[in-house]
């Protein structure tokens, strides 16, 4: 009866014996599980399963076209899944290619901002910016954004917040690529980056970025020198 | 049984969690339910972060400036199908004679820091309304949806 | 009580604990009693542990800031979770007299600056960049 049955499924070779897999599975007693149709659905379409399943129905006794394509109706949500979490990763691929956070030194990151800013890449950027800089304890982050045609107030807004987040992580900020005209406009519109240093290029900013790090390494060591030549000093590491 | 009124029509039974202030602590448990609440429905740490964050807020307002008051907790989707949180704080409370000028910033150091809370939420919700009524409550509605990331 | 911990003359505190507005007000009673117990000179609030801070816990920190400075005691953030941070730009709320640091390390090189708590976003008065 398998044999007469496959042809009506399908004339293609390679469908008849993934029907037949099928077909197996189904008179065997646990039953035929949806990744079964999976291949099925790929190759030939929702349309075709669902007729070669019904065909199958009528034809064999003790099947139940409901029950079969429920099976595809879950081998199909698989598939689904399986194509929108392929379809997210390039969407994040093509995001982080957009904006790329790149480290150029020991503990200075630096973000090349290029195109329009609209809140839902803003808030993106600032969560993977803010993940970088605390998982490489940064001490700098370097934003140029040369690469933006205008900064509105929206805009400045969402820079100013971001600042603002970066620098609660103890990480310095250095803003450099403001243009004439967008120098112009940031005043107009009253937005002042009062609470990040300005470079006036990437060389300038690089130079700054690694002047702040030179200071906290001095630091460190001004205070290991203090903790080694004071006597009564140290450290007490114990509680009270 | 009578439709319960927990002020300005809101009706318990259409939440999928309410939880009431009454104590100080109520405000940290508002936190811990929706904080679970946003976790289990798939949202992301950041704005998990910004949820949990809000409902601090709002649940300590409540407790500060009425007393009592509810927080009840639901899904919602938005056209697309997008899904997303509402959160609705409501009490009975003295309510505010000018909302306007509280979100502004306000005049008074009571005014400045309810003022606070409900503009910093407003900034972290995706949709923000408020309304009020002195001597009959207050009624503050926020929803977060879900990024198709 | 907040397990404190005396590292040199700075008292590190590590919270641990869900910040409730009633923890958030017995903690600072007890840090302005051991700053002036301990005399230290700076108190490190690690909140790396911490994955909410709203409005009133941040106005509360900044209080026992200025409080501790008027004790000649600088107060610095240690930690800050990324999520918290962006949450907290956001929401507009500003943490006075509060210096910010990445680590421990880099707590106890802020404790020890000289200067008021809040720190501008690039470092402390240092040579001029020139050129």
């Amino acid at each position: 009866m398998l044999e007469e049955l496959l042809p009506t499924l399908s004339n293609d070779p390679q469908a008849q014996s993934l029907w037949k897999d099928f077909l197996t599975a189904l008179s065997s007693p646990g039953g035929p599980s949806d990744q079964l149709l999976e291949p099925l659905l790929r190759t030939l379409g929702e349309e075709d399963v669902a007729s070669g399943l019904r065909r199958i129905a009528e034809t064999l006794p003790g099947s139940s076209e409901t029950e079969l394509l429920r099976l595809a109706l879950r081998a199909s949500g698989r598939i689904r899944r399986e194509l929108e979490d392929e379809a997210n990763r390039l969407r994040d691929t093509l995001r982080d290619l957009a904006t790329p956070i790149v480290r150029i030194w020991k503990d200075v990151l630096l973000v090349p901002l290029i195109g329009s800013l609209d809140s839902v890449r803003a808030e993106t950027l600032a969560e993977r910016l803010l993940e970088a800089a605390s998982a490489t304890r940064a001490k700098v982050v370097i934003v140029d954004v040369t690469g933006l045609p205008t900064i509105d107030t929206a805009v400045g807004g969402f820079l100013i917040e971001m600042f603002a987040a970066v620098r609660l992580l103890g990480t310095s900020v250095v803003l450099t690529g403001i243009r004439p005209n967008v120098a112009h406009t940031l005043v107009k519109l009253g937005i002042d980056f009062r609470m990040v240093g300005i470079a006036r290029d990437l060389e300038d900013a690089l130079r700054m970025s690694l002047e702040l790090v030179a200071n906290g390494e001095t630091e460190k060591k001004k205070r290991s020198a203090a903790a080694w030549n004071a006597p009564g000093e140290g450290n007490h590491d114990a509680a009270g | 049984m009578p439709r319960q009124d927990l002020g300005f029509g809101v009706d318990p039974e259409s939440y999928d969690i309410v939880i009431h202030i009454r104590r100080e602590q109520d405000i940290a448990t508002a936190r811990q339910v929706v904080k679970n609440f946003a976790q289990e429905n798939g949202f992301s740490l950041a704005d998990v972060t910004k949820v949990t964050t809000a409902v601090s807020e709002l649940a300590r307002n409540v407790y500060r400036y009425a007393g009592t008051g509810s927080v009840c907790l639901r899904r919602t989707t938005r056209d697309h199908g997008t899904p997303g949180l509402e959160i609705v704080a409501v009490d009975r409370g003295p309510g505010i004679s000018d909302v306007a000028r509280v979100l502004a910033g306000g005049f008074s150091t009571y005014e400045r820091s309810l003022g606070i809370g409900l503009a910093g939420v407003r900034r972290l919700m995706d949709e923000f309304e408020i309304r009020s009524e002195p001597g009959a409550g207050t009624l503050v509605r926020v929803t977060k949806y879900r990024r198709s990331l | 009580m907040v397990p404190t911990i005396r590292v040199s003359d700075c008292l590190l505190v590590p919270i641990q604990v869900d910040l409730d507005d009633a923890t958030v007000e017995r903690l600072q009673q007890q840090l302005l009693r051991e700053i002036e117990a301990e005399r230290a000179q700076a108190v490190i609030l690690d909140v790396s542990m911490v994955d909410v801070i709203d409005s009133y816990i941040s106005y509360t920190i900044s209080e026992t800031a200025s409080m501790a400075r008027l004790m000649g005691c600088r107060t610095v953030l240690c930690g800050i979770r990324p999520h918290v941070a962006l949450t907290l730009a956001q929401m507009g709320v500003r943490l006075r007299n509060v210096a910010f640091a990445r680590d421990l390390e880099h707590a106890l090189i802020l404790a020890r600056r000289r200067g008021t708590g809040g720190v501008p976003g690039i470092a402390p008065p240092g040579p001029r960049v020139r050129g």
